[in-house]
């Protein structure tokens, strides 16, 4: 099911152009693999999603070590490939020519020239000198234009980014966001670790999608070890992802409204989701459900007790959503503030690769659950909505909707959890040697896909996670421009972007 | 002889309100904190926020003028001003501060303080402040008018702009559609004098959502407590100002005592409507505004004609 084609560096974007054309969502993921000690060359893969369900179509293109370190950028025609490649040439020192807007990305003005962090021969514990470069932001020039500049530190207690507003007046005539102020390198950390070590690592890249960047790693696992995961395992798999995805939305839509300084809905929307925090405890010991998914299977099974208190906290939490959804919908004050504002069109959302939430509230009819299922979900049963306007109320209401999807996967899941044997995960054989494989799976923010390459011993040679967040990002500088600054939290607050996933 | 009695008379009332204003502010805090399934801070928590910050040292950015430091004392004095001027104990002493309690003087101070505030605000070039202060200065271009509107529906009766002659002439008005109307106005203007919910959010971390938090962003220490009181003071004059005005008073013939119980019951009323109003709502966008403070003009017209 899965294909890859190999050509030279030097035909990246013929082929990758073809592959494209093929596809229906484009270009999922970008990135490079140092495999100088193989074949002598600098690899370049990219992967878009096949015409028939299941498998990924891979490009990889070998830059020779010992040629230019170059390859042609893909970014003109896919422009989903920008950050990808400004990434690629951070962390490689490969450069995408004719790229359109190459500079830095993750690493900042303290980071030296010439120091590639994932090439194989950098040193990951070596500290570097303070560089003090000119780190260049996007400017917008004309009378009575000026700057705001917002962070890296804010007055909330959230994660850091730099946002640089180019205004006229009150309007955002154009955004720029400098973000990975706290990039882990957890990609590097892992390399030359079994996957069993390097699991609670990768579980950690994010706070509030950890099942689903778990689920995605041990299925990219599972696929290259050719692991069956036991059908008790798989439903409460669903089961975790889907609580995770039932709290990220509660906790989201009320947060929403602490961007126009709607305390009610906020205060109901913390109190929700912090039932159902309360509920992941229950069930995991962990109130974000760390722990759960392990590769294989499970970790912890859900007795029949807990499918009863699980049962039970739905059917009170549905006529309590239901009121706080109330609150929004039937109040105009609430409408006139969501409608309309921080629109993200259709083509923006197709070209730049946007993914969940924010593609379905574009139009982009794309779940990964059904388009690309994954862990039992072609046998169950659920609807996934789209809305067309690209505004925040869509964002809003692709969420609302997506919540009475997520409850009813949840009892399907808890049904078919007491009908499966009581067997928790299989045993993970050593994954054979030079296998490259991907797993992916729908999170809140979207879909979350990682890739793995296996070295000898059983040891990561190289491992890549693209976050949800990370194609999301550039569709908050096409959603600013246009409206007023005023505006911008609760446009940044519909996405709900997260900084942790980028900073893997 | 009677100047001395209206100077002093005029020093305790800018005592009395200046002393009670904190209490105002933490009674809506409170209320606010409980409509929103909140436990909130203590009622006097305003007190031990200005007790902390008179206490502290300031952090002056090395880019200001004098402006900067001028601004928060002349403020405070401004809003003190307008607290001696209120005609808070009119009813009990008539003949209170006739010469200066003017409503264009109470108007004026209220002006000049903002005007100094938002200069102060650009002193220091960060963007935030010159955010937060041109935003003001529109809201102010736009609320300036509907106050003076709202008050002249009470002043037209009274045949004087004077604000004792005012309040004797609200105590003693029957309470009628056009009373309705002019309080309609009076309290949008009141929502949108005190930096409340929906023109301002009071309580907002987002900077760039700020408008009177934007402006003071760049203060710190004693002046920052300065112009918090100064806030409180202003709150509490307009708060009276609506209660006198705008809601049913009492014969003169009523003892004093009387008098300013039933001041303190109304204005007590006003903050918690105040607080209701914050909950029921969410921020209006920036634009709206002016649509909302022609709402208070329409009803403040519709006052003067319905009389």
């Amino acid at each position: 099911m899965d294909k890859t084609f190999v050509v030279k560096g030097s035909n990246l974007r013929a082929a990758a152009n073809a592959c494209a054309s093929r596809s229906r969502q484009g270009l999922l993921a970008m990135f490079a693999c140092d495999e100088r000690a193989m074949s002598g060359c600098y690899a370049v893969y990219c992967l878009f999603d096949g015409r028939q369900p299941g498998g990924l179509v891979t490009v990889k293109g070998l830059v020779p070590a010992d040629g230019p370190l170059e390859f042609p950028s893909l970014t003109p025609i896919i422009p989903a490939a920008a950050w990808y490649e400004r990434e690629i040439c951070d962390m490689f020192g490969l450069t995408p020519v004719g790229h359109p807007e190459l500079r830095p990305l993750v690493l900042h003005e303290n980071w030296p020239a010439g120091l590639y962090p994932l090439r194989k021969d950098f040193d990951p514990g070596r500290v570097v000198p303070d560089a003090g470069k000119p780190f260049p932001m996007l400017h917008a020039h004309g009378e009575g234009v000026f700057e705001v500049p917002v962070g890296p530190i804010h007055a909330g207690i959230i994660e850091p980014g730099h946002f640089r507003f180019s205004q006229a007046g009150e309007s955002i005539l154009r955004l720029d966001a400098k973000l990975f102020f706290t990039h882990r390198g957890i990609e590097k950390a892992v390399e030359g670790l079994t996957p069993d070590a390097a699991f609670p690592m990768v579980e950690r890249i994010c706070g509030v999608c950890g099942v689903s960047h778990a689920l995605s790693f041990s299925q990219a696992l599972e696929g290259l070890t050719g692991t069956v995961v036991p059908e008790r395992a798989k439903w409460i798999r669903v089961l975790a992802a889907e609580l995770e995805r039932l709290y990220n939305h509660v906790g989201d839509i009320g947060n929403l409204s602490a961007g126009m300084g709607f305390q009610v809905a906020v205060s109901n929307g913390s109190r929700l989701k912090e039932g159902l925090l309360r509920l992941n405890e229950a069930l995991t010991g962990n109130r974000y459900l760390r722990g759960m998914v392990v590769p294989g299977g499970v970790a912890m099974d859900v007795t029949a007790e807990l499918r009863g208190e699980i049962a039970a906290a739905l059917e009170r939490f549905e006529p309590d959503f239901a009121s706080l959804v109330g609150l929004m919908r039937d109040n105009d004050a609430f409408l006139d503030r969501v409608d309309t504002t921080g629109i993200v069109p259709f083509a923006a959302a197709r070209d730049l690769g946007v993914v969940g939430v924010a593609a379905r509230a574009s139009g982009v009819d794309w779940d990964m659950r059904r388009d690309k299922p994954y862990g039992g979900y072609d046998e169950l049963e659920f609807a996934v909505p789209v809305h067309r306007s690209g505004d925040v109320a869509a964002r809003l209401w692709v969420r609302v909707d997506e919540v009475p999807q997520t409850v009813r996967l949840i009892r399907q899941a808890l049904e078919r959890i007491a009908a499966a044997g009581p067997e928790l995960a299989a045993k993970v054989p050593p994954a054979p040697a030079w296998s490259t494989g991907a797993g992916w799976s729908e999170s809140a923010r979207g879909a979350n896909l990682h890739w793995l390459m296996m070295g000898e011993d059983n040891k990561i040679w190289r491992y890549f996670a693209r976050s949800a967040s990370y194609p999301n990002w550039p569709a908050l500088s096409v959603a600013a421009p246009g409206n007023i600054i005023p505006d911008f939290p609760l446009i940044n607050k519909s996405f709900e972007l997260c900084y942790a996933c980028l900073d893997r | 002889m009677e100047l001395l009695v209206q100077l002093v008379t005029g020093i305790g009332q800018a005592a009395m309100i200046a002393s009670l204003a904190p209490l105002v502010a933490g009674l809506i805090k409170t209320a606010k904190a409980r409509l929103q399934n909140r436990r909130g801070p203590g009622i006097l928590q305003p007190y031990y926020d200005l007790a902390k910050f008179l206490g502290k040292d300031s952090v002056v950015s090395p880019t200001t003028s004098w402006l900067f430091a001028a601004a928060p004392p002349i403020y405070f004095a401004a809003a003190l001003g307008a607290a001696a001027l209120a005609p808070v104990l009119a009813p009990l002493a008539s003949g209170l501060g006739m010469g200066l309690a003017d409503l264009f003087m109470l108007l004026y101070l209220f002006a000049l303080g903002r005007f100094f505030l938002a200069l102060a605000s650009l002193d220091a070039g960060s963007s935030f402040g010159g955010m937060g202060g041109s935003r003001e200065m529109f809201i102010a271009v736009l609320a300036e008018p509907a106050i003076l509107l709202a008050l002249l529906a009470v002043a037209l009766p009274a045949k004087s702009t004077g604000l004792t002659a005012m309040a004797a002439s609200a105590a003693g008005a029957k309470w009628a559609l056009s009373e309705v109307f002019a309080a309609g106005a009076f309290f949008i203007v009141l929502l949108a004098e005190t930096g409340r919910i929906p023109v301002d959010n009071p309580d907002t971390h987002l900077e760039l959502t700020m408008v009177h938090e934007g402006m003071i962003l760049e203060y710190s220490g004693r002046p920052l407590g300065l112009i918090h009181w100064a806030v409180a003071i202003k709150q509490l004059v307009m708060i009276t100002l609506f209660a006198v005005f705008f809601l049913p008073g009492a014969p003169l013939s009523w003892p004093p005592l009387a008098q300013a119980v039933l001041l303190a019951v109304k204005v007590a009323a006003t903050a918690l409507a105040l607080a209701a109003a914050e909950t029921a709502t969410n921020k209006m966008r920036l634009f709206r505004v002016p649509a909302f403070m022609t709402v208070s003009g329409v009803l403040a017209l519709l006052a003067l004609v319905a009389r």
